[in-house]
C-alpha cells in the first residue's frame, strides 16, 4: 500500500493519467466524491523529548471513486485533481477480487524505477557537498 | 481607544485596487509564470508557506505574485485562504529521522553521523551582487544544468541513506537533561483554541513554526547577545524532504506526499538544577516549513529561553515572545493604524482644543492678576 501509493503520489503526472485513461472505460466507475481540496494537519515532535505540536496545515486533494462496485480512495498533497482520482480509481482496482493487475504492476514498477532513479542523482549531488572539516593544526 | 466605523469611499476604494494593479503590470512585461515563482524564488515561496501556516507551493507562488513580493501580505492572504477550506486530515507525527536529507550540518561536532554535508548554501560566498544574472538566457540555464548532470557518474551512483542524528548519541551518552515532569505537555492547537499563559510547549512550538522570520530573529539574536541566559550552540540542522501519512475514510494508512522542512536543535549548557545533580546540556528545538534555517536556530533559541522564565530578559517571556512575532497579527494591527480613525481623533482633537483653551484662559487670568498687582 505504501509503496503504491508512494510511487502514484511522486511519478509524473502524465503517464499515469494516460494509463488511466486508456483502461477505465473497461470497468464502471462511479465517482462517490469528486476531487476537491481540503486541509491535512501536519503533526511533529520534538526529536528529544518527543513533545507532539502541530507543526501547520497542508493543502490536500481526496477522491473517492467506486470501481465496479469496489471503493477506493485518493489523497495527495496539493492541489492534484487528476491524480487523486488516478490514485483512487487504482486504489480500488487494486482490491477488486480477481482483477488483472499485470498492467497496473507494470506501470508501478517502470514509474517506480523513475523516481528512484531521479531521487538516487540528486542524492549523488547533494553527497558532492559533504565536507569534512579539519581542524587548523592539521594539515 | 473606541473604533467607530465609517461608511463611503467605495468607488474610491476600487479605483486605488484597481491602481495598485495597474502599477504591478504598468511596464508591460511578459507575465510571471508561476512555475517560474516556484522555481526560481524557492526561499520566498518556503518564508510565504511557513508563516502562512500551509505547506502548499503553488498557492504560495500565487500569493507572491499577487502581493507583489511583499512576504507579509502573501502570508496574510494564504491565511485567509487556508480558513476556506475543510481540515479532512491529521497526518500521523512526521519522522524527521526518516527525512531525504539536503543538507545536515553541526556546529558542535566535527565529526558527524554520515560527516557534514552542505548542500545548497551561500554561507561560504562572498555576498558580491552578480550582475551576470541580468542578463542571464534559458541556454545559460541549460548549459548549467548539463553540465552539473555531468559531474556524475550514473554508473557509479551512491545508494540513499537516512543518517543518525547527533543529539541521539548525546542521549545515548546520558548528557542531556531529562524532560521535567511537571511540564505541561498537552497538545493543542492554536488555530482552534485561543492561547492562553503559561502556554503548553505544544503550542510555543506550533505558534513558532508560524512566526514572522524577522520577529523571531530579533528576539533570538536579543537572546544570543546576552538578553538572558540562553548560550546556543547548533547541535545539527537539517534540511530536507519528509514523507506525510494519513488513515483514509476506510481507516488504512496512506502516503499522501512529501514537505520540505527545516530543523534544528540547540544545544544549550546547562547549570545544575540543584546540588549534586550533573549540569546536562538542554537541546531547544526548531521546525518549520521549507528551507529556512534563520527561523529554526532562532526558534530553537527561544524554545530554550521560554522555558526559563527571567526578568528583563524579552526572549525569555513567553507572552512577549509569542505575541510579537506572530507575523500576520503583528502586520494587521500595525497597518490597521493607516485606516480611517476620524472620529476617535475629532474625540482627542476637541479635548485638545479643550485643554489649550483653558490652558490659555488660565494663562490669561494670570497675567491680568499681575497687571493688577502691579498697578496697585
Amino acid at each position: 500500500m505504501e509503496e503504491q501509493d508512494f510511487i502514484l503520489c511522486e511519478c509524473e503526472l502524465e503517464p499515469l493519467r494516460d494509463f488511466v485513461a486508456s483502461i477505465e472505460e473497461n470497468f464502471e466507475v462511479i465517482i462517490a466524491k469528486a476531487p476537491s481540496t481540503c486541509m491535512t494537519m501536519i503533526q511533529a515532535e520534538d526529536s528529544v523529548e518527543f513533545q507532539d505540536f502541530y507543526l501547520g496545515e497542508a493543502l490536500t486533494t481526496e477522491c473517492e471513486v467506486i470501481v465496479n462496485g469496489q471503493r477506493g480512495y485518493g489523497i495527495c498533497l496539493g492541489d492534484e485533481p487528476v491524480r487523486s482520482y488516478c490514485i483512487a480509481f487504482i486504489d480500488a482496482l487494486t482490491q477488486l477480487p480477481g482483477a488483472d493487475l499485470k498492467d497496473v504492476e507494470a506501470l508501478l514498477t517502470e514509474q517506480h524505477q523513475l523516481i528512484r532513479k531521479a531521487e538516487q542523482l540528486e542524492y549523488n549531488q547533494i553527497m558532492r557537498t559533504r565536507v569534512d572539516f579539519k581542524l587548523m593544526e592539521q594539515e | 481607544m473606541g473604533y467607530v466605523a465609517v461608511k463611503g469611499g467605495t468607488e474610491a476604494i476600487h479605483n486605488a485596487s484597481e491602481l495598485a494593479e495597474f502599477y504591478r503590470v504598468k511596464g508591460n512585461t511578459t507575465p510571471i509564470d508561476i512555475k517560474q515563482i516556484r522555481a526560481q524564488m524557492r526561499l520566498a515561496i518556503d518564508k510565504v508557506m511557513g508563516e502562512g501556516g500551509i505547506y502548499a507551493p503553488e498557492y504560495a507562488a500565487i500569493a507572491l505574485k499577487q502581493a507583489e513580493g511583499d512576504v507579509y501580505e502573501a502570508a496574510f492572504i494564504l491565511r485567509a485562504f487556508r480558513t476556506t477550506l475543510q481540515r479532512n486530515y491529521y497526518s500521523q507525527v512526521i519522522n524527521t529521522r526518516e527525512m531525504f536529507v539536503k543538507r545536515k550540518i553541526s556546529a558542535s561536532f566535527r565529526e558527524i553521523p554520515g560527516g557534514q554535508i552542505l548542500g545548497p548554501t551561500r554561507d561560504y560566498t562572498q555576498r558580491t551582487l552578480d550582475t551576470a544574472k541580468a542578463i542571464e538566457t534559458a541556454i545559460d540555464i541549460k548549459t548549467f544544468l548539463d553540465d552539473f548532470d555531468a559531474k556524475i557518474d550514473p554508473e557509479k551512483l551512491e545508494g540513499i541513506s537516512t543518517f543518525g542524528k547527533v543529539i541521539d548519541l548525546l542521549q545515548q551518552e546520558g548528557l542531556l537533561a531529562p524532560a521535567d515532569p511537571t511540564e505541561d505537555r498537552s497538545l493543542i492547537d492554536i488555530t482552534r483554541e485561543a492561547i492562553k499563559f503559561p502556554a503548553p510547549r505544544s503550542a510555543r512550538l506550533q505558534m513558532m513554526a508560524r512566526a514572522e522570520t524577522g520577529g523571531l530573529m530579533a528576539l533570538g539574536y536579543s537572546s544570543q547577545r546576552g538578553f538572558g541566559s540562553v548560550h546556543p550552540t547548533v547541535g545539527e540542522l537539517r534540511f530536507g524532504a519528509v514523507p506525510v501519512r494519513v488513515k483514509d475514510a476506510g481507516g488504512r494508512n496512506r502516503y499522501i506526499g512529501k514537505i520540505e522542512v527545516t530543523e534544528n536543535e540547540m544545544i544549550t549548557g546547562s547549570k545544575a538544577a540543584k546540588k549534586g545533580t550533573p549540569p546536562y546540556f538542554t537541546i531547544g528545538y526548531g521546525l518549520c516549513f521549507g528551507h529556512n534555517e534563520t527561523k529554526v536556530i532562532c526558534m530553537s533559541t527561544l524554545d530554550t529561553a521560554m522555558r526559563r522564565p527571567e526578568m528583563g530578559a524579552p526572549a525569555n517571556d513567553q507572552e512577549f515572545v509569542l505575541y510579537h512575532t506572530e507575523g500576520v497579527e503583528a502586520m494587521g494591527f500595525t497597518n490597521h493604524l493607516k485606516l480611517p480613525h476620524y472620529v476617535t481623533f475629532q474625540s482627542s482633537l476637541s479635548n485638545t482644543r479643550a485643554a489649550v483653551e483653558r490652558n490659555n484662559n488660565a494663562n490669561k487670568e494670570v497675567e491680568q492678576q499681575m497687571i493688577q498687582m502691579q498697578s496697585v
